[in-house]
């Protein structure tokens, strides 16, 4: 799974690079969360359009991580790029005052979708693409909010698994401090992904790697020392979140159908 | 002779942009006195084309810009990739040779692949065919990507003649674990080597570069001697226009040392492929 950091970093800059001009875009934006992966899309984002171009969004809920909005201004400030704190906590608060519920996920979903409607609000305001910062290992198992987190224009991490994006940051020399942090979605206090999706993202890489690059067949990775529960686990965790990979479906029933025999390219005639 | 690969990024669905391209190329070549430029599969047209294959097709004898692509040959021979629609509402991925104002060879891509990200079989109408041909340069066979791949193929230029196999391509790279490259571009690379050696033909390699819906298509074009040498080879990555001075004499010094062509034996292949072939069950 180790991958040739320089010719990545090449790769997914050029990759940036190409589709906002494709889409006739100057600009990047987006949510800096004081964790890796933003972090990572961040830097990725200022090697390709030069820092004046990229535009960071913290969107904390509440005074709830205030370590992690000085962590990601203070990297806005390393990367010198422009970064705007925007609280969410007045429109999630407001929205739960008449709508109450002790759910986590609820409430994470709903703030992960707060922050998604900002950055299309700004991304319309700058005249920015939005950069996703959603990596292969959370879009496989659907570690993700629909259409919170997991919506943007273009998703330059999403063919890296989570550990490749750790060797990546460590090339792209992201702070200590950042890299070494637990990750986390940051729904609530005190959550880590790994706590809440029972096993850990080494492990989960190593299977996801096998299962999806490899192809290897259930029984041969159980074969090869990795726990059955484990395994069962990622496969349903992958089966159960298709339909956040996918456009909802469209019953055909015309000729020619959107979704099914309509088929152009995303990037028709550019 | 002087040859020329035009590595570039054609747009996508835009025949009118992809053909002023090709006219940029055409200029910088006539300026460096190249006697052939080649560009990639698909240069017309971009690669991903789906359901714009009928949009962008065209006819070789009646199509205004095939027609000034012709007139262009006249200062240097062109090989480029386009979509031909040879009958009515058939559509093949085309590669043509142009030379002296005329078309002298048309190849219509065999081995379309269709698996995994590839939906070639979908959109594209089969073709039937490896012809060599002569040019002002000696025989010459055209493949097109993945006809590449399949060494029945090389090998029938190599039985036909050809002393120039020109490879057109529009490959996308997978794996990021390898040195400096993706890792399947050693596969392009590998038969490069080992077809121009065996073949004792040159061996041009023309792939393009750029994104097309996140597929990043690997560059990497070579060109390799009759005797597998590898004489020159582009940037993974990023649009080249690569240059490249070959002395056509090489063809006759390498078949003295190494007399595959005169020692080849092509009718023995075929009476095994006929047994081959007629052995297959229903």
């Amino acid at each position: 799974m180790k991958i040739n950091e320089p010719f990545v970093e090449k790769i997914l800059t050029a990759f940036i690079r190409e589709e906002l001009s494709k889409f006739n875009y100057k600009k990047g934006i987006l949510g800096l969360s004081g964790g890796l992966d933003s972090a990572v899309c961040a830097s990725l984002a200022v090697n390709a359009l030069k820092p004046n171009n990229v535009i960071a969004l913290v969107m904390p809920y509440g005074e709830t991580f205030s370590e992690d909005v000085k962590d990601a201004q203070e990297f806005a400030k390393l990367l010198k790029i422009k970064s705007r704190v925007i609280n969410i906590s007045p429109m999630v608060d407001a929205y739960f005052s008449s709508n109450p519920t002790e759910s986590k996920i609820l409430k994470g979903n709903k703030m992960a979708r707060e922050r998604m409607s900002i950055l299309y609000d700004f991304s319309a305001r700058e005249n920015a693409l939005i950069l996703g910062a959603s990596n292969k290992t959370e879009l496989l198992l659907g570690y993700g909010t629909i259409h919170g987190d997991m919506a943007c224009g273009i998703c330059p991490l999403g063919d890296l698994y989570k550990s490749q994006i750790r060797q990546l940051a460590k090339y792209l020399e992201i702070p200590e401090k950042i890299r070494k942090k637990i990750p986390s979605a940051g729904l609530w206090i005190g959550q880590t992904d790994e706590e809440e999706i029972g096993i850990s993202y080494d492990e989960i890489d190593k299977i996801l790697h096998q299962l999806v690059d490899k192809r290897t067949p259930k029984k041969a990775i159980i074969d090869s020392g990795f726990k059955k529960e484990t395994v069962e686990k990622i496969i349903t965790l992958i089966k159960n979140s298709e339909f956040k990979r996918k456009l909802p479906p469209i019953p055909k029933i015309s000729s020619r159908s959107i979704g099914h025999d309509f088929l152009f390219p995303y990037d028709w005639d550019k | 002779m002087k040859i020329a690969l035009a590595q570039i990024s054609p747009h996508l669905g835009n025949v009118k942009k992809n053909f002023e391209l090709h006219l940029e190329y055409i200029e910088k070549a006539k300026k460096k006195n190249v006697d052939l430029l080649i560009f990639p599969e698909l240069s017309l047209t971009g690669y991903t084309l789906k359901d714009l294959v009928e949009e962008v097709a065209l006819s070789p004898d009646s199509d205004p810009f095939f027609t000034k692509l012709k007139s262009a040959s006249r200062d240097v021979s062109l090989v480029f990739g386009f979509v031909e629609e040879k009958e009515r509402g058939l559509f093949y991925n085309s590669a043509a040779f142009l030379s002296k104002g005329k078309i002298l060879h048309i190849h219509r891509k065999v081995f379309l692949p269709t698996y995994g990200m590839f939906e070639e079989g979908k959109f594209f109408a089969l073709g039937k065919n490896f012809h060599t041909f002569s040019t002002p340069f000696g025989n010459a066979g055209m493949m097109i990507c993945r006809d590449f791949l399949n060494y029945g193929a090389c090998y029938l230029l190599f039985a036909g003649g050809s002393e120039i196999i020109i490879v057109i391509s529009a490959a996308p790279g997978r794996g990021i674990q390898g040195k400096e490259a993706y890792e399947t571009s050693r596969m392009w690379e590998s038969m490069g080597e080992t077809i121009s050696l065996f073949s004792t033909s040159f061996l041009i390699y023309c792939n393009r570069v750029g994104f097309e819906d996140g597929k990043h298509f690997g560059g990497g074009s070579f060109i390799y001697n009759p005797a597998g040498k590898l004489l020159a080879k582009a940037s993974y990555l990023d649009n080249e226009f690569l240059l490249q001075e070959i002395n056509l004499d090489d063809i006759r010094d390498v078949r003295k040392k190494w007399p595959y062509k005169r020692d080849d034996r092509p009718e023995i292949i075929l009476e095994a492929l006929k047994r081959i072939v007629n052995q297959y069950e229903d």
